[in-house]
């Protein structure tokens, strides 16, 4: 299976297993965004949960192609709000009288 | 998996999409831009933009490509798609070869 992990713009599919620990998925995004897992918090989006690094994702009730929301540890150690900005793109700023194909 | 084993589709709107590879490989246009020969920003940098494809029809073509790979290996699915989305998906597709 794998989820989207999103922040900003930017959306990861991560392939995994429901067996595998949020940890595991932690680490798997370290290799790709140079952050160290422990300045990584995941959040379920359609639940709100803040996901445990010990749990698996099936005791979680992470499925496939479920978003995960990626938040990072800020300078005052905090973490930043949940921030997944979403594409406008659809119909609304479509011109009418035929797109740009 | 490793940071070379990944690709970055870049939407119409600057949204960025993080995908193995092998994925994004289903699209014989993105494998051929991701394996010819010769130094294209494309291949060094693993970075392909389109400027034609929306957001919501990238993210769309990118669950295609891990549902293509999960079918190809015997798990067989149904892939669910929005009917707004069916005209505007098909021209990618056909653009991407897929």
């Amino acid at each position: 299976m794998y989820i989207r992990v999103k922040r900003n713009k930017t959306t990861y599919f991560i392939q995994c297993e429901p067996t595998e620990t949020v940890l595991d998925i932690k680490q798997k995004l370290h290799v790709l965004i140079d952050q160290p897992v422990d300045d990584q918090r995941l959040i379920l989006f359609s639940s709100g949960h803040v996901l445990e690094d010990v749990k698996t994702l099936a005791d979680q009730k992470v499925e496939n192609d479920s978003v995960v929301a990626l938040t990072l540890r800020k300078d005052d150690n905090e973490f930043e709000d949940v921030n997944i900005a979403r594409p406008t793109d659809f119909y609304q700023s479509r011109d009418p009288e035929g797109g740009s194909w | 998996m490793r940071k070379e084993d990944t690709v970055k589709l870049i939407s119409a709107e600057g949204f960025e999409f993080i995908i193995h590879k092998e994925a994004a490989m289903v699209s014989q246009t993105i494998r051929n831009m991701l394996t010819s020969p010769g130094s294209f920003a494309e291949t060094q940098h693993g970075e392909v933009t389109f400027p034609e494809i929306s957001t919501t029809i990238l993210e769309k073509i990118c669950k295609y490509f891990y549902w293509n790979l999960q079918f190809a290996s015997g798990k067989e699915t149904e892939f669910h798609i929005e009917p707004e989305l069916t005209l505007e998906l098909m021209m990618a597709a056909n653009y991407l070869h897929t």
